[in-house]
């Protein structure tokens, strides 16, 4: 898939516009979006810092991207989803990579890092299962 | 404390965090429904802006995360007395349900256990259709900062960025 297809495909998302990211990379297997500071996505008023909720959804969708077969395939049904805070969602433009573990005809697992300014130092973790059928 | 001044306390943190003007808690529009030590259950109305299609049929899952992220943050600040600020170590959530209804989605959560370092939080979500079946579970853990001077009593006096 090309990633101007992926993009426009998200486009068409009312809530993948709400959190405002852009595809990056998308290689068969692994995905890269990032996605600008809004005050829409605040959910600490007093530090200014991400909504946990939206740094989990961001990975989410950036996860469902990566186990479509082609354009027309229908989004994924999520399962269930793992997320794991290690750092503070500071207000900046945030970064993830989501990698496909393991696709087979039904399940597929997919895990992600979210990171500020360097993936060395992750913001979150996730570990995201999708039903396909 | 009696309980008076608990149902005082509870209406405060409610009254504050209800009155909150940005941010995504601001967008969801959220309405308190119930809010005292054994938990929150918390009102979200539909928003096109949420949802998977153009159509406005179905939410998107990750909108039910955050609402769950919101409610547990708020029964951990009714739950836990000198709670200053607190940080969520891990998130986890099962999808029970396609979120296809545009009636008001609801969610209840609970503070079910805290020690002095750590709170453990549960939450369900369901659609305000009458049948009440479940459409996300969840469960999460938080590490805590007690002290004087909480995270509500900043946003209440408009302290640094509130």
């Amino acid at each position: 898939m090309k990633l101007s297809d992926i993009q426009a495909r998200c486009d068409r998302v009312p809530f993948f516009r709400h959190l405002g990211f852009s595809v990056t990379e998308a290689n068969d297997s692994n995905f890269v979006a990032r996605m600008p500071f809004e005050q829409r996505h605040i959910g600490n008023p007093v530090l200014d810092t991400y909504h946990g909720g939206i740094i989990a959804s961001f990975m989410e969708a950036i996860a469902s991207l990566t186990v479509l077969d082609d354009q027309g395939s229908p989004p994924p049904k999520p399962i269930n989803l793992t997320v794991d805070y290690l750092r503070p969602g500071l207000p900046g433009t945030l970064n993830t990579r989501a990698t496909v573990l393991r696709k087979g005809r039904r399940m597929a697992s997919v895990e992600t890092v979210a990171w500020l300014e360097d993936e060395g130092k992750p913001v979150a973790k996730g570990l995201f299962h999708f039903l396909l059928v | 404390m009696s309980d008076t001044k608990d149902a005082e306390r509870f209406a405060m943190i409610a009254s504050v965090w209800n009155s909150r003007a940005k941010g995504l808690i601001a967008e969801m529009d959220l309405k308190i429904e119930r809010a005292d030590q054994k938990g929150v259950q918390i009102r979200m109305p539909f928003n096109p802006d949420f949802c998977l299609d153009e159509d406005g049929t179905i939410l998107h899952g990750g909108v039910l995360t955050a609402l769950l992220d919101s409610a547990f943050g708020l029964a951990n600040f009714l739950a836990i007395k000198d709670v200053q600020t607190m940080a969520t170590l891990d998130l986890r959530v099962d999808y029970l349900r396609p979120a296809s209804s545009r009636a008001d989605v609801i969610v209840f959560a609970d503070c079910y256990r805290q020690t002095r370092h750590i709170a453990f939080g549960s939450g369900k979500i369901w659609f305000d259709t009458g049948d009440c079946e479940e459409v996300a579970r969840g469960s999460a853990a938080f590490a805590l900062t007690r002290g004087k001077g909480s995270l509500l009593d900043k946003m209440n006096t408009g302290g640094p960025g509130g």
